[in-house]
């Protein structure tokens, strides 16, 4: 250094105020410029490639940005900042800071918040790389930022509690210990999520968007509900508060007034945190997301106004501007039934796009989601595209139309007149006893799936012995009766698959309202 | 008898060897904080009998978890390579090399039998050979890990990796690479694990843990 540099620096440095020198000279002093290769790494492979081979649609990259990109990063940043809380005790100057003017305690904040700021830097980098791609390629709306909050929060919370680790107990395997505890705690969240007792408690976990609310259904027929993610801020946000709170209350951290305020930081968080879990208790799944009732603005309950994206023809398939591009496929998948439907009463005017028809929570943090259903004078067939992969890197077109056809057959079931379960998920009929024409209905529903394409004509999840065996004829049905009534469905079936269109559709125009009324025999079929 | 004349006579005849070899062992292992690292597997192979009693026997976490509680136990073998003394220590041991070596192997054999012993009677998926394969895979990260970035962040290596095979199971990726994504009987999968412990174990022997800047 040379004479001529001393009073130079020392001006520069009289100029910023000083936690803000202290805090410049953390960032510049920090472990994680060294770690940023691995984030990167870990970013692109956790986050980035699954978030390009899905569909560029804001809600799904949002809540990967939460969900994947904190499970990949929320543990090494903890055994960073451990790292850092430790340097003191590793390197044996805890007595030399301790007389120090600067209180513990601001000493120590200032090195969390070196470590947060970087990690904040790592995580908004990626967030930005991938919401400026997608600012490319997505059709309608932007970006979600509720689960950026979480996410950030989340990564600040991580730090402070992995640098209170260190600062309380440094040791060398201090770091790895609150990195793999972390994890484990991640771990244990998805577990209550899933296997647990009380899962709505559960919901608290930050890696959680909306449960289990189907992704690319977020926020696009209706506002993003920001409900679960408050309440994960505030778990989250509490749970870094006390451990930030923890760092000023041994007597070396400062002043009575000082540790005071420390006990009450700490005792604030842990309020805050143990509020949200009292919330999220209350969660439950509602058709747009979570909802928490004491966090809920009605406000959010109000459909987005949006032009749909209609295609030219007899039936017009409408989706959403957000999927645009799947118009082709949806329309390929279901024109085949639209056709066999075109002209009949009851049959749809119009194909609308929706988020879900129902929705029910099931076990396993799992979602049960309806069918298509028809509805409405005139009728309006309300497609989801929920359940279905949409096509993408991951998922050919040919799958998903698939996939989508597949979601088919209950509509045509409910379109004969078959009493359809209004459960979500079921999909299938009930033909009982009391059903005396449900043998007719169900041997029409098979020979009009058949004749659309489906692949598999008459799906009935979890019941398929019984309507393999004469669902018809109900549960005495058994034996050689069942088999012989289900060789009868079978064979009305493929007669009227195989009779022209134009005298299917014929018949079906006369005799449909008597189908449905349950008026019809097997034998009556042409 | 003074300890300067017992030390003297000590290094002086073959039979007095023992006792001062087994004591520089025992300073060694002292000052690699090897007895806290052997705690620290007891308690991972708690955690995985804790864990392997509520763990589903399929699905995404029965291999997760595991994988943590074996990435932990490699992370502590990885940081227990960092040395207190760096180059005083390296210009007057000789015997330095066959000490990391012999640390290097009763650490990660007492990880494999430790975390054997958790598992035992509990179903762990992929079994007793997965764990054989992953742990040495991941115990050799954190010794390249150690020999790139310095031992006191060798545990950065097996928990980066743990990211990327969570993230390969959930995705069904094939490369060998991320062997605890491939099944137990998998030779790829275990070749590629065997080489990078292989690597690791040879470049710890012959070259110390970095002393990072950062340190």
């Amino acid at each position: 250094m040379t004479a001529a540099t001393v009073p130079a620096a020392q001006a520069r440095a009289w100029h910023l105020p000083r936690p803000a020198r202290l805090l410049r000279l953390e960032l510049r002093r920090n472990l994680m410029p060294w770690l940023l290769p691995l984030f990167a790494a870990l970013f692109w492979l956790a986050t980035y490639r699954p978030a390009m081979a899905a569909p560029p649609l804001w809600d799904t990259r949002g809540t990967m940005l939460q969900a994947q990109t904190m499970l990949a990063f929320a543990p090494l940043l903890a055994g960073a900042a451990a790292w850092a809380g430790s340097r003191e005790g590793r390197r044996g100057t805890g007595d030399l800071v301790d007389v120090t003017g600067l209180p513990r305690w601001a000493g120590r904040l200032a090195a969390w918040a070196a470590v947060t700021c970087w990690a904040e830097a790592v995580y908004l980098a990626g967030v930005a790389v991938v919401y400026g791609i997608t600012a490319h390629q997505a059709t309608w709306g932007g970006p979600l930022w509720w689960p950026i909050y979480v996410g950030a929060a989340t990564a600040a919370a991580a730090c402070a509690v992995g640098f209170a680790a260190g600062a309380l107990t440094p040791s060398r395997f201090t770091a790895p210990l609150a990195a793999v505890v972390v994890f484990l705690a991640l771990g244990a969240g998805a577990f209550a999520l899933q296997h647990g007792a009380r899962p709505t408690y559960s919901q608290i976990w930050p890696l959680n968007a909306q449960g289990a609310f189907p992704p690319d259904a977020i926020g696009i027929f209706y506002p993003y509900l920001p409900d679960l993610a408050i309440a994960q801020l505030m778990f989250v946000g509490g749970l870094g508060t006390v451990a930030l709170g923890a760092l000023g209350l041994p007597a070396v951290s400062g002043g009575r007034w000082l540790r005071s305020i420390a006990a009450a930081v700490t005792v604030a968080g842990l309020a805050a945190a143990g509020t949200a879990v009292g919330l999220a208790g209350t969660a439950r799944l509602e058709t747009h997301g979570i909802v928490i009732p004491a966090l809920h603005d009605a406000a959010s309950d109000r459909p987005v106004a949006y032009t749909p994206v209609c295609s030219a023809g007899a039936i017009p398939v409408c989706l959403h501007p957000a999927f645009r591009g799947f118009l082709p496929d949806v329309t390929a998948a279901v024109t085949p039934v639209l056709h066999e439907l075109a002209g009949l009463p009851g049959a749809p005017v119009r194909v609308t796009q929706v988020a879900v028809t129902t929705v029910a929570q099931a076990p396993s943090n799992g979602a049960n989601l309806g069918p298509p259903i028809l509805s409405g004078h005139p009728a309006v067939l309300y497609l989801p595209l929920s359940d279905v992969s949409l096509p993408g890197p991951g998922t050919p077109t040919t799958a998903f139309i698939g996939e989508l056809r597949d979601e088919l057959p209950p509509l045509l079931n409910s379109f004969v007149g078959l009493k359809v379960l209004n459960q979500p998920g079921s999909g299938g009929i009930i033909a009982g006893p009391s059903s005396p024409g449900a043998p007719a209905q169900i041997a029409v529903a098979m020979a009009l799936a058949q004749d659309a394409g489906l692949l598999n004509p008459f799906p009935v999840p979890g019941n398929q012995p019984r309507h393999g065996n004469g669902s018809a004829q109900g549960p005495q049905a058994t034996g050689a009766q069942a088999q012989a009534a289900a060789q009868a469905q079978a064979g009305a079936a493929s007669r009227f698959a195989a009779l022209p269109a134009a005298t299917r559709h014929a018949w079906l125009l006369t005799h449909l309202s008597a189908l449905r009324a349950g008026d019809i025999t097997l034998s009556e079929i042409p | 008898m003074t300890p300067v004349a017992t030390g003297v006579r000590q290094t002086s005849g073959p039979a007095r060897r023992l006792p001062a070899g087994l004591r520089l062992t025992r300073l060694f292992l002292a000052s690699r904080r090897v007895l806290t690292c052997l705690l620290i597997l007891v308690a991972c192979a708690i955690t995985l009998r804790v864990a392997l009693q509520w763990l589903p026997r399929t699905g995404t976490l029965s291999r997760q978890i595991p994988l943590t509680v074996e990435a932990a136990a490699a992370a502590a073998i990885g940081v227990t390579t960092r040395s207190p003394f760096g180059d005083t220590e390296r210009a007057a041991g000789r015997w330095l090399p066959l000490l990391r070596l012999a640390a290097v192997v009763v650490t990660t054999g007492a990880a494999l039998g430790l975390l054997a012993t958790g598992a035992a009677s509990r179903h762990l998926a992929g079994g007793i050979l997965d764990l054989l394969r992953d742990l040495g895979g991941f115990a050799g990260i954190a010794l390249l890990a150690a020999a790139v970035v310095g031992s006191g962040l060798a545990w950065a290596g097996p928990l980066g990796y743990l990211v990327v095979a969570i993230s390969a199971i959930e995705g069904n990726w094939t490369t060998p690479w991320v062997w605890p994504a491939r099944p137990p009987h998998d030779h790829g999968a275990a070749i590629c694990a065997v080489v990078v412990f292989a690597a690791g174990v040879v470049v710890h022997t012959l070259r110390p843990a970095r002393s990072s800047a950062r340190e």
